[in-house]
């Protein structure tokens, strides 16, 4: 009863995590395919406590401390499992590479095996480590959940077109099965890499199924709208436009794509030469923001179809116009580039982010309200700078956590120093006490005891257990029996000499009734006092020991707390300049979009002087100057 | 503009697009990313035939043997304060475990030890959930002299019916020179459609 509702919340939970990341994110940890969880070590439960609440920094400093204190004794591969998988949700893919690779050595099922390869291959493929990735992927046996299996070849297929392995990659695609809600994203990559090899018309059909998508669903509009943008555009590579222009007017105008959509189809009218049909799509797309590269391209492309169709004012206003909102955005473009070198980039982006747990989950999705951030969208869709980002956050956490336990070794310095002072004060008083003790002694005197009761026991001595009362009766009536017998023939005596047989035999007869009850407890007494001389020798060993040992403890124990705090500063010292780097990366990153986009529209402004330049000389010499 | 100026302009558009729309490959949220669009000539194709930069890659190493070392640390410091805050000969820890949980939903915990209250834990949403897929709480880790002790807990929800619930367990136990763990179980009696609340001795 206890195990099918958590297997089912264990398997429900960690179904979710793969199928609901976003690209960019690591790969949750993943004890699932493990048999049912029955508490067999505490600490391992108080591992799970953290880990479902996605504290995977606590989980992993707990986990790794009960390995350390042998804690975790009958949950020894679980516990290995769960760690790789916390490694890989840290980022940490060698560390967890290492721990899979070891324990997938072993004798492990084929379910985990197959889980801890899948999980660890879509880990190297987020990262980059594509060889690796695939390596790992391919470990993965048939037998695996379809669901797994299905996505297990879409990203073998992927890494190969990565690789620009195109001809593989489409083998996989084309035999790949899997959930119908896959295999849109499965005909939209066949149809690409097929496109890619040139084979455009084989591209076509996978192409225009995945556009032509019935669905409600923003995920797959958006993939609708891809494919038939990125079919349009190999149409017009193919220099086919009037097949073209239908797929590209299927883009949704208020989608992500449209701009793009209605850049193309301004071309596809373009190469039909319909220049007046083309002007529409592109004066719409004129209006929108410059960011956008599409936008920027209408810019030459609005004026370019005005000279086509002669109207030269037209055409050269507009490249007036578009010269004057190149030269703003240049500017814009130089001032967020300077501010990005002026190193506070990433402070602002995680200016709201302290106090946060390390998760896998992390991704960046907004930006700062600053100059530079309108250029740096699409930057955020970038799994390098997202990665960047990651490590980035991980390191001022880690950062953040070690300063946190320097108040803690402060603490342990008072402790130490607290426990050595009470030591200097309580020894004199135990070694007085001890000096004060015969132990020997007492124990010499307990073995006697015993021995007398093992006389008292064979000889049947019942007056010897008496009470005192007892043993001072039964020494008078010896007495009066000694007189009795020193005169045998008093015949005044025999009275008492009856009197004193009747006294004998009524007191002789209560302590034999009472000797085995009295025996016992002398006995009980017996031992109790030589488990009390035993505690006492135990405690004295302990004081004696204690008086040996405790200054070195104290000693181990300051020597430990010195080390940490050497490695703490050492780290330290480490992170911050790991993290420079890391800052200046992302930096770099920034400043490389920004420079793209730069040489961009320095490139199209050129275009659009020169293609004034030629319009003014046509104007007033009748001919057209040369192309730059 | 003549004809070779617009087919640079052309081509320029299709490389943009190629750029843009690999990055709107990985920006798909929830299946599977597709790989990236718009068929271009392949130098500027976005996925280009590599796998990441080399000098990624080392800064990338870098920060994983940081973070691993880091992670070294932290759990050292924790071995550290655990065995000098909490020595074995003293230590005693209390766990708290929830089965199933259909018969009562966790509040708060107070757990008196000799009489004196050592613990008083108000459970959030998700920690109480963490307890439901199996976690196990130590509720409490503190020192105990050697010998006997009584633990008394007092547990805090909602029971049957939505109504406000509060059940003791208790239990005497022998502190000796090891460590000492006591589970607190809380679990479904199913017959009886009520909580039921045990303390257990793990010797």
């Amino acid at each position: 009863m206890r195990d099918i509702p958590r297997t089912l919340l264990a398997a429900a939970a960690l179904w979710a995590l793969p199928w609901s990341a976003a690209p960019a994110a690591n790969v949750a940890p993943n004890p699932d395919g493990l048999p049912p969880h029955e508490i067999q070590d505490l600490d391992y439960g108080d591992v799970l406590f953290y880990f479902y609440q996605d504290d995977y920094f606590a989980a992993i400093t707990r986990l790794l401390a009960a390995q350390e204190l042998n804690l975790v004794p009958h949950t020894q591969g679980e516990a290995e499992l769960l760690l790789g998988g916390l490694y890989l949700s840290l980022g940490e893919h060698v560390e967890a590479g290492r721990i899979f690779d070891a324990l997938l050595a072993g004798n492990t099922s084929e379910a985990v095996r197959n889980r801890a390869w899948y999980f660890l291959g879509k880990t190297w493929y987020q990262r980059g480590y594509l060889t690796e990735a695939e390596r790992a992927l391919r470990e993965v046996t048939d037998t695996v959940d379809p669901r797994i299996n299905a996505e297990r070849y879409m990203l073998l297929a992927q890494i190969m077109m990565r690789q620009g392995r195109y001809d593989d990659a489409i083998a996989v695609l084309q035999a790949w099965r899997g959930a119908p809600s896959w295999t849109s994203y499965a005909q939209f990559n066949l149809g690409v890499a097929l496109v890619r090899k040139g084979r455009l018309d084989a591209a076509i059909p996978f192409l225009d199924a995945v556009g032509r998508l019935h669905s409600d669903r923003e995920e797959f509009l958006a993939l609708k709208d891809k494919a038939n943008l990125a079919l349009g555009f190999a149409l017009l590579q193919a220099k086919r436009p009037a097949e073209a222009k239908p797929i590209l007017e299927r883009v949704r105008l208020e989608g992500p794509y449209s701009s793009k959509a209605l850049l193309g189809a301004g071309w596809a009218d373009a190469s039909l030469g319909d220049f007046k049909r083309a002007l529409v799509p592109w004066v719409e797309l004129h209006k929108r923001n410059l960011l956008d590269a599409a936008v920027q391209e209408s810019y030459l492309t609005v004026p370019y179809a005005f000279a086509q169709l002669h109207a030269d004012g037209q055409a050269a206003g507009y490249y007036s116009s578009a010269i004057d909102s190149f030269d703003a955005e240049l500017k814009r473009i130089d001032e967020s580039i300077a501010a990005i070198r002026a190193g506070t980039l990433l402070e602002r982006l995680f200016a709201d982010d302290r106090n946060k747990n390390v998760s896998w989950v992390y991704q960046l999705k907004t930006l700062p309200d600053a100059p530079e951030s309108r250029y740096l969208y699409v930057l955020l869709a970038s799994n390098d700078f997202q990665e960047g980002l990651k490590n980035y956050r991980e390191l001022n956490y880690m950062s953040r956590n070690l300063e946190s336990w320097r108040d803690s070794l402060a603490a342990f310095d008072d402790i130490l120093d607290t426990k050595r002072v009470a030591y200097a004060a309580r020894l004199p008083k135990a070694n007085a006490v001890l000096a004060a003790t015969d132990l020997d002694r007492l124990r010499r005197q307990r073995v006697e005891f015993e021995s007398r009761l093992d006389e008292i026991e064979r000889t049947g001595d019942v007056v010897a257990l008496g009470t005192a009362q007892e043993q001072a009766t039964w020494a008078r009536l010896k007495r009066i029996e000694d007189y009795l017998a020193a005169h045998p023939d008093d015949p005044e005596l025999a009275e008492m000499r009856q009197k004193e047989r009747l006294m004998k035999g009524v007191l002789y007869w209560r302590l034999d009734a009472s000797f085995k009850a009295r025996l016992l407890n002398e006995r009980r007494a017996v031992r109790e006092l030589g488990a009390a001389l035993q505690e006492t020798q135990h405690r004295a060993v302990l004081v004696d020991q204690a008086e040996k040992t405790v200054p070195a403890d104290a000693g181990g124990y300051a020597e430990r707390v010195l080390s940490v705090r050497n490695r703490m500063d050492a780290l330290q010292q480490r992170l911050a300049a790991v993290a420079e780097r890391q800052n200046r990366y992302l930096q770099a990153l920034a400043v490389d979009a920004l420079e793209d986009q730069k040489r961009r529209i320095e490139s199209y402004q050129l275009q659009a002087r020169y293609a004034l330049a030629s319009i003014y000389d046509r104007a007033s010499n009748g001919k057209p100057k040369a192309a730059p | 503009m003549n004809f070779k100026r617009a087919v640079s302009i052309r081509l320029g558009v299709a490389v943009l697009v190629c750029a843009w729309a690999a990055a709107a490959g990985a920006q798909t949220p929830a299946p599977p990313p597709a790989a990236a669009a718009v068929p271009a000539a392949p130098a500027s194709d976005a996925a280009s035939p590599a796998d990441a930069p080399a000098d990624t890659k080392t800064l990338d190493q870098e920060v994983q043997g940081l973070k691993k070392d880091v992670i070294d640390l932290n759990k050292d410091l924790f071995v550290l304060e655990e065995e000098l805050l909490f020595p074995a000969n003293t230590q005693v820890a209390v766990f708290l475990s929830m089965d199933v949980g259909t018969f009562f939903a966790l509040d708060s915990v107070t757990i008196k030890i000799d009489n004196k209250e050592v613990a008083n834990y108000l459970y959030t949403e998700r920690e109480a959930d963490a307890l439901l897929k199996g976690g196990v709480h130590r509720i409490y880790l503190g020192n105990q002299k050697v010998g006997k002790h009584e633990l008394v807990a007092f547990f805090t929800g909602k029971g049957p019916a939505d109504r406000d619930y509060r059940r003791g367990a208790a239990i005497t136990f022998d502190k000796g020179v090891g460590a000492k763990y006591l589970e607190l179980k809380i679990t479904d009696h199913v017959a009886k459609h009520q909580p039921e609340f045990m303390v257990k001795d793990w010797e």
